[in-house]
Parts: structure tokens; C-alpha cells; sequence
């Protein structure tokens, strides 16, 4: 898809438009002259104007304007306009996609399910007048569950924002269990900030007053961390000179506050990115897919419509990888509870039928691996759990 | 949606001649020149974002063109006339016929500004479509998706809001406000029961609505009929009938006999044949034929942006795994009203295998290969190296709780 010629051909356009433009006034210019002189020419004499003289200016003015023939000279540019403005649309149906909705099932898109997952979009980017005036609009008043958390979790981090932990912390600390069962440490460092913060803006006394209440709780799993919190005791004013200036970094507050944001939205339930943004994302790049597959499929639009799996995989980027899906190497089918992955002896990964098929339905003997010369035994096999 | 190009290393060693496993890695890792062909074809499915702007901007420029065609033509017969009146009065017609060319040229002039910022919006989403390279991805994606909603915001009639994101985003000339508010002016009359907003949207695009064989004014026509009927108007119903629907009779004529003999009913009328078609719900249909016309005028899809990427979207992430209890919150698919959308769409297929640890959430490849324990459940190897690194070599597997050492482990090939 070439833009640049793209943009000559409508370039072309604007050219000829601004020409055809400039015709017509020229035209109704010319136009507007001779019946002007003609009109000045009839008051000339005002009055004692005889028959024969102001007939035959005036039909020396029509002989006049046939001459122009003004319709005719809009002719000629107008027809080159109209070749333009023909040739533009179907370079674009040349260049792209002239109908992206033949890949569209005709299924029951609920638009209240629909409302919702929007309504939840705003409210999880931090956009709550939208989000609120669209569900007064959409009239989708159950969309609202998700903006009282979602406003609190913007409430805390606007506040990281201006250097304010304390929401932050009272948060940390009611969720304490929950963020430990997900291996985050985010209250330690949450703590770790505002220690740091107490020890430049308020001194070392009250620093050591912080730790002493709300460190000594990590001491025994986090000592080393700790050790290196309490030397910063020593260069009280000067921390920027000591060898932990590095504490200072503002990336510590971007980080956390990312940090936040993750496991505020993981003990909610929910994903740490929108997931109308990530589907859509998922949509962009499987569409091209999806209807080159329409293409090939013209004539069969019922199987379309009523099929169970998309004939073709969908190559989406990692990040969209949620789940291991197994595809076993011999028959191709991907795993399923009915089918599960097997290990065999020599390391290679089979599903259950193949290893059926291959070893003829005896489950006695050893058969060849079909991917390096060991035999295996079907009794070795061990079903793997990814 | 942050999207990181992977370096160059990354695919270099994925093509070494390894194991088949170079399959997988390969698959999986992302060089940029495939990224740089991902986003070329997803910029092809811009067709109605450059061709909507496109059609109001030669609408417009036909609309000039045919009026000063017509007053041109105006000014040329006015002269003829001319010629056979009183000297006085031929003066008074010239005189008038020159404010008129006058008029027209301020018309013109105006009409060409409006030419002008038309013309400008096409370029300027020629120049978005420019801007979409990859170091500015994530803007761009973000911007499609506000432009996607917004799409749907004004499809769905929710004008507040569409007004709202896009002053909050910034991105008038990216969206088409103007087109819509065209079409919400004969929407709205359809549903308050007028047709006249609607006959003058055929009128302006008579050439290319009979170009496509469009017979939205017909049915325009035949409900005005029947709404002089349900009045009881018959005697007018029948003149109106003479008068607008008789024309249509050569093409449709089963479907004008059908509506004429509603002449004989009454708008109370039992019978389920005429019943319906006194129904109010036949605005409704009006409604959405108009919609349809009306999109397929301007090379609009009839489905809102946002359901057809939303289609895609799930139909490439929908597996059998996303409907299990455990599945990962960061699965749109892991959500109730995402799991409702997708029900009836079809799963996606994999031809190769893709697997994702359970303790990283990083794929399992040649760089990274699966790990198995004892009991069968599997890890990659970085996420054991760590956990056993830790703990003095031992691994507990986050799943089952069994504790073994890390010589245990044995590699698994997968291909």
C-alpha cells in the first residue's frame, strides 16, 4: 500500500477541484459583466429609449453569452474533476480492505454486555466524567459496579503522584494477606519509599521512630533490605552523597506506582490492562486473518456462521499467549482433557491418541518414538499438566 | 498496548539449525519486519476512515457544482425572456439576474471554503495513516481504539459522550461527527413518525441511490400511504398513491398491490396480512433501511467498528481454557460479559504449540524449555532455576505442593 501515490491521486483532486472553482467564477464573472454593460447600455439613454434599439441589445447580449457558452466551459473541467473523483475512491478500494464486515458473524452482540464492558473500559483508564456520562446515556446504570474500586485505586495513585504514600499504605495494609499470596512485596517498598521520604523531610529521629514501627515488621524475612535502610540513617541531609542515593531515584515512584496499579487490579479481580484494549488489539491483528479466510471461503457463509473452530490459527503476538495450548507433533490436534499431553521416556511430548495409534493398541510392547530412535514403553509415558 | 519490537538477536538465534523446536521460537518471536507487515495490514482495514470523508467532500463538491450549473442556466433563460419585455422591465430582470449571479458567487465562495476543510480533513487522515510507524505504536493503537469507540458512540446515537472523548482526545478530524449528525436529523424524524427529512435525503442523493437500485423511497412513500389510510384519509391516500407510488409500480409492483388494498381495511384491521403493516414497529424498519443506505452511500461498514474488532478479537483468543476457574485474570476471556459475547463464536486453532509457564507467564521455547517434574506438572527452566536457586536446590511445585530437588527435573521436547 503506496501512501505517497495515494496522496498524489487525491493531491489531483484538490487540484482539479480548486480549477473547476476558479472556472465557475471566472464564468459567472463573465456572465455578470455583459448583463451589467448591457444593462448600462439600456440606461444610457434613459427614457427615450425606442423598440427597435433595446432589442437589439438585448439580443446582442444573448448572441454574447451563447458565444461564452458558460455551461460548456464548466463542461471541460468539471469532466476532468469527475475523472478524478473517480479514480480516488478506486485506488482506495485497490489499497485497502473495501469491506471489513464480511468476516462479521451475524450473532445476538448483546448491547448491554456490550455497554458494560465499555462502561468498565472508562472507568479502568481513569476517564470517570466519560465513563459516567456514557452509562447516563447508554442507560446502563448496572455498568457502574467497577467505579467505586477503580476510582479509589486512581485516588491512591494520583496521590503517589504528589508524593503522598499514606492512602497507598492504608491500602497496602488491609490488603497485607492478599498481596503476600500473590508474592508481592509491594508494602515493604511502599514502606521503604516513605522511610526514605521521612528521612529527608523530617529528620532522622522520626525516620528511625518510622522504622521502628513499620519496618521491624519485614525484618526477619527482608534483614538485608532492612540493614541497608537503617545505614541510610547515617547520612541524614546528605543522602544524595551516600553510597544509597540511589533510594532518591524518582523511577522508584513510577515503578511502584505500576506496581500498584498491577496488584490492585489482580486482588480485584481483574486485569492490570483494559480488556476491551487488549481484544481489540487481538481483533487488529487477527482480522486480516479472518478475512482472507472469508475470501477463500465466498460461497460456503453457512459453514462460516455455524463452525465450531476457526479452520486456520490466528498468529497473534506473545502477549496474547494466556494459555499453553499443546498441539501434538503427529496428528495435530491440540490437547484437551480427553486427549492430554504425554512424556515419553526420551523427552519427546505426544498426545494420549497418538501414542495409542502408535503403538497399535498394545499397550505391552515398546514402540519406536517417532522423533529420535529410542523405543519407549506406553506404561512409561507420564501425562504432563502445563 | 505496549508493544516491544524484539531485537534482532532474538531471531537470529531462533533460526539456527537446532532442534524442530526451532519451530516454535520462531513462531513465537516477533522480527520486525513481520511487526512492520502486521501493521501494514492492519492500515488496510482503514478503508472507511479515508473513503467517509471522501464521499461527504465530493457530495459536497457535486452539490455546488449542480447549483451553479442551475443558476447559471437561470441567468442564460432570464436573458432570453428578456429580450420580449418593456425596456423598464427587462432592465428590472437584468438587474435582478445580476444580484443573483452576485448571490451565487458568494455561495460559491463559501461553499468552496467548505470544499477547502473538507478537503483538508481527507489529508489529514492521510497524514494519521503516515504517523502510524513503530516508534509511535502505542499512541497510534490507543488513538484507533478511541476512534473505534467513538464509531460506536455515534452508530448507537450516544452524541454526548462521542462530543466528549473526542474533545478529551483531541481528534476531530479523525472521526465523523458531521456525517452522523446528517444522518441523526432523518433518523430522528423516522422515529417521530415524519418522512420528510428522510425524502429530502433521497432527493439530494437521487443519482446514486436509483444507481443502486435503492428502494428506500418507495418504501418512504408507501408509509406515508398507509398513515393516510390509517387516518382514514382514503380519498387523499388515493390521490397521494397516483401521484407517488404509481411510478414504482413497473418494478414493484406485488408489494404496491399489497399496501393499496390496506385501502380496504382499517388500520384496526385483524387480518395479519394488512395487520402488520400498520404496525409502529414499520418505522423501526424504516429506520434501519435508512441506516443501511445511508452507510452503504458513504462505503461505511453496517456494523459498528467495535463489534466487528471485537468479533476478531475473541474468536483469535477464545480457547477452551479461558472458561476453567483458574484462568488468568489478564484473559479478557477470564470475564463474565466477555465470556457471554464469545459463547457463540468459533475458537481459534493452533498449529503449533504455545506454551506459557505457570509461574512467569513467559513462553516455554527453546530459550526457555519446559521442565517436568515428578508428578507431571511443568515449568520453564528459568522459573525452576530461580526457585531453586533460593531454596538451597529444592523446587515446590506452586500447584501441588510437592517438594523435590532440582536434579529431578527432566527436559521436555516439544516440537
Amino acid at each position: 500500500m503506496e501512501l505517497n501515490s495515494i496522496k498524489d491521486t487525491f493531491d489531483r483532486v484538490t487540484k482539479k477541484q480548486k480549477l473547476s472553482s476558479s472556472k465557475s467564477q471566472e464564468v459567472i464573472e463573465q456572465l455578470g459583466q455583459e448583463i451589467e454593460q448591457a444593462v448600462s447600455k439600456l440606461q444610457f439613454v434613459p427614457g427615450a429609449m425606442s423598440q427597435p434599439d433595446h432589442k437589439l441589445i438585448l439580443t446582442e447580449l444573448k448572441t454574447k453569452l451563447n458565444e461564452i457558452a458558460p455551461l460548456s466551459q464548466l463542461e471541460s473541467t468539471q469532466k476532468e474533476l469527475n475523472i478524478a473523483l473517480t479514480k480516488y475512491p478506486k485506488l482506495l478500494e485497490k489499497s485497502f480492505n473495501p469491506d471489513i464486515s464480511k468476516a462479521y458473524r451475524n450473532v445476538d452482540f448483546d448491547s448491554h454486555t456490550v455497554n458494560q464492558i465499555i462502561a468498565n473500559h472508562f472507568y479502568q483508564e481513569g476517564l470517570f466524567d466519560l465513563g459516567d456520562c456514557f452509562v447516563n446515556e447508554a442507560k446502563a446504570i448496572e455498568a457502574t459496579g467497577m467505579r467505586i474500586p477503580f476510582l479509589e485505586m486512581y485516588q491512591i495513585l494520583h496521590a503517589m503522584k504528589s508524593r503522598n504514600l499514606e492512602p497507598a499504605l492504608k491500602w497496602a495494609a488491609t490488603n497485607s494477606d492478599k498481596l503476600k499470596h500473590n508474592g508481592s512485596d509491594l508494602e515493604l517498598k511502599l514502606h521503604r519509599l516513605q522511610f526514605v521520604e521521612v528521612l529527608q523531610n523530617r529528620g532522622r529521629d522520626e525516620a528511625l521512630d518510622y522504622a521502628r514501627t513499620y519496618l521491624s515488621p519485614f525484618a526477619s524475612d527482608h534483614m538485608a533490605e532492612i540493614q541497608k535502610l537503617m545505614a541510610c540513617l547515617l547520612w541524614a541531609g546528605r543522602l544524595d552523597t551516600s553510597p544509597y542515593f540511589e533510594f532518591l531515584s524518582p523511577t522508584h515512584w513510577e515503578k511502584l506506582a505500576k506496581e500498584l496499579n498491577r496488584q490492585f487490579c489482580n486482588i480485584m479481580g481483574q486485569s492490570h490492562q483494559s480488556p476491551l484494549s487488549v481484544t481489540i488489539a487481538a481483533g487488529v491483528q487477527g482480522l486480516p486473518t479472518l478475512l482472507k479466510l472469508m475470501n477463500v471461503m465466498m460461497g460456503k457463509k453457512q459453514e462460516w456462521q455455524s463452525m465450531k473452530q476457526l479452520p486456520v490459527p490466528v498468529d497473534l503476538d506473545r502477549e496474547f499467549q494466556f494459555h499453553s495450548v499443546f498441539v501434538c507433533p503427529v496428528s495435530r490436534d491440540q490437547s484437551s482433557e480427553e486427549n492430554p499431553p504425554m512424556l515419553l521416556s526420551c523427552g519427546h511430548v505426544l498426545c494420549k491418541q497418538s501414542i495409542t495409534k502408535l503403538s497399535k493398541n498394545n499397550s505391552t510392547r515398546p514402540f519406536k518414538c517417532p522423533y529420535c530412535p529410542l523405543e519407549v514403553e506406553v506404561s512409561k509415558c507420564r501425562q504432563l499438566y502445563f | 498496548m505496549e508493544v516491544e519490537p524484539l531485537s534482532n538477536g532474538n531471531s537470529a538465534t531462533a533460526a539456527a539449525p537446532i532442534a524442530a523446536a526451532a519451530a516454535i521460537a520462531a513462531a513465537a518471536a516477533a522480527s520486525p519486519s513481520s511487526k512492520l507487515t502486521q501493521l501494514t495490514e492492519s492500515l488496510k482495514l482503514e478503508h472507511q476512515f479515508l473513503r467517509v470523508p471522501f464521499e461527504h467532500y465530493k457530495k459536497t463538491i457535486r452539490a455546488n457544482h449542480r447549483a451553479a450549473e442551475k443558476e447559471i442556466s437561470a441567468a442564460v433563460a432570464g436573458v432570453s425572456e428578456a429580450a420580449d419585455l418593456s425596456p423598464d422591465d427587462a432592465v428590472q430582470r437584468l438587474n435582478s439576474l445580476v444580484s443573483r449571479l452576485q448571490g451565487l458567487k458568494r455561495k460559491l465562495e463559501e461553499g468552496s471554503r467548505m470544499e477547502h476543510l473538507q478537503a483538508q480533513r481527507c489529508r489529514a487522515r492521510l497524514d494519521h495513516l503516515e504517523s502510524a510507524d513503530m516508534d509511535h505504536l502505542s499512541e497510534w493503537n490507543s488513538t484507533r481504539l478511541k476512534r473505534i469507540l467513538v464509531d460506536y458512540m455515534l452508530r448507537m446515537s450516544y452524541y454526548d459522550t462521542a462530543i466528549k472523548l473526542v474533545e478529551s482526545s483531541n481528534i476531530p478530524d479523525l472521526v465523523d461527527i458531521d456525517v452522523f449528525n446528517e444522518a441523526k436529523k432523518v433518523i430522528d424524524a423516522l422515529q417521530n413518525k415524519e418522512v420528510a427529512p428522510a425524502l429530502a435525503w433521497c432527493a439530494d442523493n437521487k443519482f446514486r441511490l436509483k444507481k443502486s437500485k435503492s428502494k428506500f423511497e418507495f418504501q418512504l412513500r408507501l408509509q406515508e400511504f398507509i398513515e393516510l389510510v390509517r387516518a382514514e384519509n382514503n380519498l387523499r391516500a388515493i390521490t397521494y398513491a397516483r401521484k407517488y407510488l404509481a411510478p414504482w409500480g413497473a418494478t414493484h409492483m406485488k408489494e404496491l398491490q399489497r399496501v393499496m388494498a390496506t385501502l380496504a381495511f382499517k388500520s384496526s384491521t385483524e387480518c395479519a396480512t394488512y395487520k402488520v403493516l400498520f404496525e409502529p414497529k414499520q418505522w423501526d424498519y424504516l429506520v434501519d433501511q435508512f441506516k443501511q443506505e445511508f452507510c452503504r452511500l458513504y462505503g461505511m461498514t453496517f456494523e459498528p467498528l467495535l463489534n466487528i474488532y471485537l468479533q476478531a478479537g475473541l474468536s483469535a483468543l477464545k480457547t477452551p481454557f479461558c472458561y476453567e476457574d483458574d484462568c488468568t485474570k489478564e484473559d479478557p476471556l477470564s470475564q463474565e460479559s466477555f465470556r457471554k459475547l464469545a459463547q457463540p463464536l468459533p475458537y481459534s486453532k493452533q498449529h503449533h504449540s504455545k506454551l506459557v509457564c505457570y509461574i512467569t507467564k513467559e513462553l516455554m521455547d527453546t530459550e526457555n524449555p519446559p521442565l517436568v517434574l515428578p508428578n507431571g506438572y511443568v515449568y520453564s527452566t528459568k522459573a525452576l532455576e530461580e526457585m531453586a536457586k533460593k531454596n538451597n536446590g529444592k523446587i515446590t511445585c506452586p500447584r501441588t505442593g510437592l517438594v523435590c530437588n532440582y536434579a529431578e527435573v527432566v527436559k521436555a521436547y516439544i516440537s
